[in-house]
């Protein structure tokens, strides 16, 4: 069997008084991973301690067979894309990418390489040369990626990497990580959607309260979500026109307008995407922007697995 | 062979992140403000100019309405101690000294460079280069402006004095040197550096460096005073100006404010080095 790609042993981080994550022994696989919770469930404080930036109260973490936090030349080993939208907004993505990879020693032409490389792989190659401040959130997402994998890590730490992107760039997205994973290397992805999740991979950690709930194949939890609809909020430029589609398809089982956006509930996540995707390639339901899952649905779920 | 993905070492790491951090120093908001206070004198110079130009400056009411011995090159000392050693530099110092990390961690891109395989130090360490730069920029075209409006009122000459203005501008690069490396040390180590360093320069520097007994040695004025290369200019309402902003100790020999100011620096700067790699910044929700 190889050895896990993160080992945390009996890990626990608290802020103050609040406990971000409690004695949480966990090993991930090689391979790609999914950590499945609710905001605040701890997913971030774990991928944080994994990436070396905050340390842990107790425990210990191991990535890729070394210590992790202080141990700066394991992390040329790691790519990491936040969960925050946070640039040098005056930077064009090419000297963003070029600028980290200097800092994971690349020097001139090799930099250079790596940076159009990276740039390549998330769609980014035309828009190399503006900047950041003025990228769509979905180019700013996949510029997040780019300095993630620009220097070839060996495993991928993905917080939240699909959040807020619009169909296209939601598949695009899926793509970069399926085929990450699919060329031997690790990731560690975030989400607190289930369906999301399950594209990427069937190994999941179920994170809650900052504890690990489950881990293993998501077919069970699945059985479990599916008898609680998903909610899926849609910014849509014309919201009418997109919800008298969204009505006729028959895994919505409510729908429902909140300013610019449509709120729809599915039974049927899976076909609910696809059919968004093809809808947003389209024109019929005019431009589809940002879609976003509150996790309302899975806190219920989760409740309902922490009762058991 | 070297190994082609090696982590860069300590030097390199920190002038990629000056490189880095250059740019955003010298485009931001803040800079744009302290550019504003490093002008002040220079309106003010200009004012003192246009002043000079009316007719009668140079003779016998003019000699009565300045105080006596206030010449060109006097006036520019005073305001070389009153407006850049002891006001611009200590504020530039706390504002950009202080905010090295806390900036990159209140904007969340901190991330992006602890995230790297250089030491957290070498990220300070870079900010801290990138600090020199931009303020030096920042200041002291200021001081040149004014050296070349004020020295040649009342009969001053720029080149005699441009010795003096040399040692002005390495007095004022020392400064800008020890106040960011001091302030880098308080931005590394406390939560509120802006406070605590707005406390050291305009509470606690300009009591300690009047009062006799050794107080005035936990100050970097101290030092700066010791070394400023002009007279003071005499007069009774300059006297009083002079006794609020100078020591009135016997001044300590050049060489040991020299060390003095070289120790703070270094023994400040290793510190915040060591502090930034060893803490744990956590980012806000």
């Amino acid at each position: 069997m190889s050895p896990p790609v993160v080992a945390a042993d009996r890990v626990s981080k608290w802020y103050g008084q609040v406990i971000g994550l409690n004695d949480v022994t966990v090993a991930i696989p090689p391979g790609v991973s999914g950590l499945l919770g609710p905001n605040g469930a701890g997913k971030s404080t774990l991928l944080k301690l994994v990436t070396g930036q905050l340390k842990p109260n107790q425990g210990s973490v191991r990535v890729l067979g070394e210590p992790i936090w202080g141990n700066p030349g394991a992390y040329r080993r790691i790519g990491y894309c936040p969960d925050h939208d946070a640039f040098y907004e005056r930077m064009t993505g090419r000297d963003f990418l070029t600028a980290l990879l200097g800092l994971s020693g690349f020097e001139g032409a090799r930099a250079a390489g790596a940076a159009e490389r990276a740039l390549d792989t998330v769609g980014l190659a035309a828009a190399a040369d503006r900047r950041i401040g003025g990228y769509s959130k979905g180019m700013r997402q996949r510029i997040k990626l780019a300095q993630a994998i620009a220097h070839d890590p060996q495993l991928l730490v993905l917080d939240e990497p699909l959040a807020g992107l619009d169909p296209l760039g939601r598949r695009r997205m899926i793509d970069v990580i399926r085929a990450w994973g699919r060329d031997g290397r690790s990731v560690v992805v975030s989400s607190h959607v289930l369906h999301e999740i399950e594209l990427l991979t069937s190994n999941i950690l179920l994170l809650h309260d900052g504890r690990i709930l489950a881990e293993g194949n998501v077919h069970q939890i699945r059985d479990l979500i599916d008898e609680h609809p998903h909610t899926v909020r849609i910014a849509a430029d014309d919201p009418r026109r997109l919800a008298r589609h969204l009505l006729d398809w028959p895994h919505v089982v409510a729908l429902r307008l909140q300013e610019a956006d449509v709120i729809a509930q599915t039974d049927r996540p899976d076909a609910f995407y696809t059919g968004l995707t093809a809808l947003a390639a389209g024109d019929e339901a005019g431009a589809i922007g940002g879609v976003t899952s509150p996790d309302d649905n899975l806190q219920a779920v989760f409740s309902y697995l922490v009762e058991r | 062979m070297a190994d082609p993905h090696a982590a860069p070492a300590f030097g390199t790491a920190a002038l990629r992140v000056f490189e880095l951090g250059l740019g955003q120093m010298l485009w931001s908001r803040r800079s744009v403000f302290m550019a504003l206070v490093a002008g002040a004198p220079v309106l003010i110079a200009a004012l003192l100019r246009a002043l000079a130009a009316l007719p009668g400056f140079d003779g016998e009411a003019g000699a009565l309405a300045r105080p006596a011995g206030l010449d060109g090159p006097g006036v520019f000392g005073l305001m070389i101690w009153s407006f850049y050693l002891r006001f611009t530099v200590p504020v530039l110092g706390v504002f950009y000294g202080a905010a090295l990390l806390a900036d990159e961690v209140e904007d969340r891109t901190i991330t992006y460079l602890f995230t790297r395989p250089v030491p957290r130090g070498a990220v300070l360490a870079g900010k801290y280069l990138a600090y020199l730069v931009c303020t030096a920029v920042i200041v002291l075209p200021s001081v040149m402006l004014v050296y070349f409006l004020v020295v040649p009122l009342a009969g001053g000459s720029i080149g005699r004095n441009f010795p003096a203005l040399l040692l002005d501008l390495g007095l004022i690069g020392a400064g800008l040197a020890v106040y960011g490396a001091v302030f880098a040390l308080v931005g590394a180590r406390f939560r509120r550096p802006l406070l605590t360093g707005l406390v050291f320069v305009f509470g606690w520097e300009p009591v300690v460096v009047v009062l006799p007994g050794y107080m005035k040695y936990l100050s970097v004025a101290y030092y700066l005073q010791g070394l400023a290369p002009h007279a003071m200019p005499r007069g009774d309402a300059l006297d009083v100006l002079q006794a609020l902003l100078t020591s009135v100790q016997t001044p300590l020999a050049a060489g040991t404010n020299v060390a003095a100011l070289a120790f703070i620096w270094a023994a400040a700067l290793a510190a915040a080095v060591r502090v930034a790699g060893r803490r744990e910044y956590v980012l806000g929700q």
